[in-house]
């Protein structure tokens, strides 16, 4: 019984001496071993070391070729159809060696939810069957310990991370943050100049389609279509449009007589994602108008830049019971307790070269009741905020801005704790390792002399 | 040893291994001409009657961000151009890289002489009318000049061409056209361009007294004071500063333009802060002269003359000490106005820059003396100038004279060579236990050799390992900053990692192997510094980006990870020395007494292996941490982080496998070999891929080195497996018929 224990183990050749040994002098840990196998008996094939190979080969695959990937999608592109996926497609790149054969080929390849999962799995079932829970072995339970929480972990992250920049003029003060993919159709009232009232349809209700009310909206809003990005140019006038502006009959779409022309999406890191919506507002049951709205994905105040025509976009104008509403489509913004004001910006360079030492920009946070602190945020040195931490991400000298990068990653805690673990599970064991080594070496020295 | 006595002739042959090792790694020899010793003995004074090189080369200059002696940017920028630390002379013996550069900077007409330039392509040889094997491939600035428009044009078409669609005659004339701008760069660092001016601008006869000649004065000083004159002769009265009056503002204006545009044609910083300057910026003679033009100099076509004008008046008119203060206010606050801009730096060159440093005579001497051979009063003047420019510069200069003796001694130079030599005696040594004499005898003649090997790896290590504290200090940065960097770190780990291992087994495997990586870490960084693409400069003590520019995470994620790459190498190249002694032993049908051997190998790659797990998982989590405080993000599947991460779970995947019993001896060993593939993959594929935050430039020069080595791990690979296949096809009792 003893043995067969021992070989199923398949405990590394160099420790099963010591294995022995334990075995002989500490019958509870063993029988507490049996125990958990007999109990969760169902658990022990996914437990073998066979599969944890199997599935860590797949996941080499699986990295090599979303790498590859990356140069045609962008990482975001990869990481969406690769890594955020139970399986992928790939096709073996036009430009390598017997491309034009094999790239009409399509190859599954298994994603990272997949691997991940069974990886979990297999690990939890390895914890149960085949961990011995003692001392000598502590360093194989943490590393694997904190390899679990690393995929959990990455999996929350995945699952919580929210992105967002924060753009700041030098001297203003900004009390928002805009999303880097996703949009919002947002209606503002600014009949009274002193305080404006936003009211605004998130990128999942635009997607959703369908009517939505609002008790802060005189009028109900019916979304006819919407995209993440677009085409879009200026028919003469003679010509109507077709495709989704087709229906259109107000605001700066129908009068700059634009037609949009749907687009997938732009994954990659330069990728200029231009989205737009098509919408009916209703008094009651009665229609008002069809109106379109595209947002800029560097701002909507360029639209003016491009063509004064388009310029309202950035806020199309509509009067409704003496009240003046403005309505645009923008990055999803999220409102803060709090505000930043940009002080000044430094762009520095190694002198007699374009290589940059230093971009830093000095802010003051201004919190409620009068609360302020000045702080200086550069490159390694984030500011944390509240939950939210905000790095240096681009800087422009010359027109004094400065944006950010907002994260907000509620599980940032677990690599480090999954770090430290590991760390010290794998220091434990080789240094066990090593020792023994030593010890045999010294051993073997000794009798050939 | 505890054997009782060796005999004579292996005494006297181990002594004199470790002595040829001692002298390679200490002494000096034809091509690296400073042994260890003169680190010691600081400048030695030369004779007085000859030009004092040496004592030049000393000088500090701010070059690529960063003071430096006047001997490493001779070395750098002729690494650039002939990817060699020297230069030739029409007969092709060898010139020394500062007599080079003194030639340039002093004499330009005798410098186009030399042979500088390295053309290697057939098609760009043919563009300037050269055949590779009746002209050879080092050329003269004289040879190429009648073809600088052709080549200028040329490499601008192929600038147009996206970078991965680039061949390679269009990589090579760009890198041509970039040699050609750097040579003409230096020789117009401290002589200024000729002057040209326009006839339909200038009044040619208001200038031409202004003028340097040759024949009249005594150096350019001349002229800088006559434009000096006329500068202080505008500020005594701003009220002659109005439009129209060309009789000022003509020669106002096409000097300040030419000094300007004499910044723009300048390789390097000569001139060190000046005396009591707070921020201690380095400038170039346009710019001690007139400053810098703050916007591009097309971007004067939007000047308003008039309220240039003005401004210029009224700035020169306010008191001293309201000026700077007034210039620094426009500076920042108006960034997007020309016109201000433009006449603050002419208000800063009338009014602020009096006077001509000191600096600048003291090169126009020295030229001078150098034209006329004039010894003693060229000497005089470097120590006069080296003793200025070190009190003006203060902390900057202080690892100046070790970079210089450092330069010359060149470690892994010796380091590289030391290896290969250890390479051999290794080898020599299992030659010699197969089919040297029986009996003891051999037994002790490669058990010497071994001993010596070891011995040597040790000495080499010194060397090396005095190379990489020697960048250390003069960057003060941990050993890993850049690619080239470490290559350095990679090879130095596994030698060290296998001069340990054997220290315990004494089978000169490890010696050998240590030894290979070694010498092929070192030629790798050495191409990675001859790359222009990766190395513009020619320094391999680049600056940092501001991202990277963390001593902390650099000493802590680099280092741990670099030390990860290092040890999977050296366990896939253990994994080659067991298939190359496994295919010996079959080849020569040694009997298996090897059994032993295998058995140490294979827990040699394991042992490793766990290390490598060890600092590759520790050193990606740090990558990822350091992820956290910069970006955001632990994990953003960036190319190198994914390719860290192969390495992790490949050496995952070894050790799983050898637990699981599904890889014994043959195994393991392919497996370790495979984990080249995935390191090299990881260490240079990923950076080829040009996305990413870890794309440190596109190498496609290293394409074709690395698909070869990835295509030879793969040949070893299946030739382990050689001998299975063959016994599957041919029985064994029938292999026995046929032998």
């Amino acid at each position: 019984m003893k043995r067969r224990i021992s070989s199923d183990l398949l405990i590394p050749s160099v420790w099963e001496t010591t294995t022995n040994h334990k075995m002989s002098d500490k019958k509870k840990n063993i029988t507490s071993l049996g125990e958990r196998r007999k109990k969760f008996s169902f658990l022990i094939p996914l437990a073998d070391l066979r599969i944890t190979l199997t599935l860590l080969s797949f996941s080499m695959v699986l990295i090599f070729v979303a790498t590859l990937e990356q140069v045609r999608v962008g990482i975001r592109g990869a990481q969406a159809e690769f890594f955020e996926s139970l399986y992928g497609i790939w096709h073996y790149p036009e430009q390598f060696w017997g491309g034009e054969f094999l790239n009409p080929l399509p190859i599954p390849i298994p994603g990272g939810y997949l691997l991940g999962g069974l990886l979990i799995l297999n690990l939890i079932s390895a914890f149960i069957t085949r961990f011995q829970w003692t001392g000598k072995k502590m360093g194989i339970q943490f590393i694997h310990l904190g390899i679990i929480m690393l995929l959990i972990g990455q999996l929350a992250t995945q699952a919580m991370q929210e992105e967002s920049r924060m753009q700041i003029n030098k001297g203003e003060s900004k009390n928002y943050l805009e999303r880097f993919h996703g949009v919002e159709l947002a209606f503002i009232d600014v009949t009274n100049p002193e305080t404006e009232q936003v009211v605004a349809l998130s990128q999942a209700l635009l997607e959703g389609g369908g009517m939505h009310y609002s008790q802060d909206l005189p009028f109900k809003v019916k979304i006819l279509g919407f995209g993440p990005n677009c085409e879009f140019n200026s028919l003469p006038p003679a010509r109507e449009a077709t495709g989704p502006a087709e229906k259109v009959n107000r605001g700066v779409i129908q009068s700059a007589n634009l037609e949009i022309r749907p687009k997938p999406e732009d994954f990659s890191s330069e990728g200029m994602n231009f989205g737009y919506v098509v919408f009916e507002l209703l008094d009651g049951a009665e229609s008002m108008g069809t109106w379109a709205a595209i947002s800029h994905p560097a701002g909507n105040h360029w639209w003016a830049q491009i063509n004064p025509k388009m310029g309202d976009l950035a806020f199309q104008p509509i009067r409704m019971n003496g009240k003046l509403w403005g309505v645009t489509l923008r990055p999803e913004r999220e409102y803060l307790p709090y505000s930043i004001e940009l002080l000044g910006i430094a762009n520095e360079f190694y002198q007699g070269t374009d290589i940059p030492f230093n971009f830093e920009s000095e802010i003051m946070l201004r919190m409620g009741q009068n609360q302020s602190r000045r702080a200086l945020v550069y490159m390694n040195t984030p500011l944390r905020h509240e939950g939210k931490t905000f790095y240096q991400y681009q800087m422009n000298k010359a027109a004094d801005y400065t944006v950010f990068q907002v994260v907000r990653n509620p599980s940032w805690l677990v690599p480090y704790i999954a770090c430290i673990l590991v760390s010290f599970g794998l220091l434990w064991q080789f240094s066990f390792h090593l020792a023994r080594f030593l010890s045999k070496n010294a051993a073997a020295n000794k009798s050939m002399a | 040893m505890t054997e009782k006595k060796k005999s004579l002739r292996l005494r006297v042959l181990s002594f004199a291994l470790v002595l040829s090792g001692i002298y390679f790694v200490f002494f000096p020899n034809k091509y690296t001409p400073l042994s260890i010793f003169d680190f010691f003995r600081g400048e030695t004074f030369s004779d007085q009657e000859i030009i004092n090189l040496d004592a030049f080369s000393r000088i500090p200059v701010l070059r690529g961000g960063r003071v430096k002696p006047i001997d490493s940017v001779a070395r750098n920028t002729l690494l650039v151009l002939r990817n060699k630390r020297t230069a030739l002379d029409e007969n092709g013996s060898d010139v020394p890289a500062v007599k080079w550069l003194a030639e340039v900077l002093f004499t330009p007409e005798r410098a186009d002489e030399l042979k500088t330039f390295l053309i290697d392509h057939d098609q760009v040889l043919g563009l300037i009318g050269k055949k590779l094997a009746r002209d050879g491939k080092y050329f003269s600035y004289k040879e190429i000049e009648p073809f600088v428009e052709e080549i200028e044009k040329s490499a601008q078409d192929a600038g147009k061409i996206d970078q991965e669609y680039r061949n390679y005659f269009h990589q090579n004339i760009i890198e041509l056209y970039h040699g050609l701008v750097l040579y003409r760069n230096l020789k117009t660092t401290l002589i200024p361009p000729p002057h040209a001016p326009s006839s339909s601008v200038h009044d040619h006869s208001k200038l031409e007294p202004l003028f340097y000649h040759a024949d009249k004065d005594s150096s350019r000083t001349d002229e800088y004071r006559r434009f000096r004159a006329l500068t202080s002769e505008i500020s005594a009265n701003p009220d002659g500063i109005k439009m129209g009056n060309s009789e000022v503002l003509g020669p106002l204006m096409y000097f300040i333009d030419y000094y300007a545009r004499f910044n723009l044609f300048a390789e390097f910083f000569p001139l060190p802060p000046e005396q009591g300057e707070t921020g201690g910026k380095w400038r170039k003679i346009g710019e001690s002269m007139v400053g810098t033009e703050p916007l591009e100099s097309k971007q004067k076509a939007e000047i308003e003359p008039a309220r240039f004008i003005s401004t210029v008046r009224a700035l020169v008119a306010s008191p001293d000490h309201e000026l700077s203060g007034k210039i620094t206010s426009i500076r920042q606050n108006l960034k997007m106005d020309p016109s201000a801009l433009f006449a603050a730096q002419y208000a800063e060159a009338i009014k602020l820059r009096r006077g001509i440093d000191p600096i600048i005579e003291h090169y126009e001497h020295l030229g001078r003396a150098y034209r006329e051979n004039d010894a003693h009063s060229f000497n005089q003047t470097v120590i006069e100038m080296r003793s200025l420019i070190s009190q003006r510069a203060q902390a900057d200069v202080s690892t100046i004279a070790f970079e210089k003796t450092y330069n010359g001694f060149e470690p892994f130079y010796r380091s590289s060579i030391g290896y290969l030599w250890i390479f051999l005696i290794a080898g020599a040594s299992w030659l010699m236990s197969v089919y040297g004499k029986t009996g003891k005898g051999k037994n002790r003649a490669s058990q010497t050799l071994l001993d010596c090997a070891y011995l040597l790896t040790g000495l080499v290590l010194i060397a090396h390992t005095f190379g990489l504290a020697g960048r250390m200090y003069i960057e003060g940065r941990p050993p890993v900053t850049n690619l080239y960097s470490s290559a350095l770190f990679i090879s130095w780990g596994a030698v060290l990692l296998c001069f340990l291992t054997e220290k315990f087994l004494r089978l000169g495997i490890a010696s050998a192997m240590g030894a290979l990586i070694g010498f092929g870490g070192l030629v790798v960084a050495h191409n990675l510094s001859i790359d222009s693409s990766l190395n513009p400069s020619g320094d391999t003590m680049e600056m940092m980006r501001a991202v990277l520019d963390s001593n902390f995470w650099l000493a802590t994620h680099v280092v741990t990870i670099t030390i990860g790459y290092s040890t999977t190498f050296l366990a896939g190249f253990l994994g080659i020395a067991y298939v190359f002694s496994m295919l010996f032993r079959t080849v020569t049908k040694t009997p298996k007494t090897g059994k032993d051997l295998d058995k140490t190998l294979v827990s040699m790659i394991f042992g490793i292996t766990c290390f490598s797990l060890f600092f590759s998982l520790v050193g990606t989590v740090l990558g990822g941490i350091w992820a956290d405080q910069s970006w955001g993000r632990f994990w953003g599947w960036d190319a190198k982080e994914n390719g860290a991460l192969l390495i992790v779970i490949w050496n995952a995947i070894i050790l799983h496998a050898r637990w699981a019993g599904i890889a014994k001896v043959r195994g393991l060993s392919t497996l370790a070999i495979f984990g080249n593939v995935v390191t090299a993959w990881s260490y240079f594929g990923t950076n080829m891929l040009g996305v990413g935050l870890h794309s440190y430039g596109f190498m496609d020069k290293a394409f074709m080195p690395l698909m070869i080595f990835i295509g030879s791990q793969l040949g070893i690979i299946i030739v382990a497996y050689l001998p299975s296949f063959i016994s599957l096809f041919i029985p064994n009792k029938q292999r026995g018929r046929v032998a």
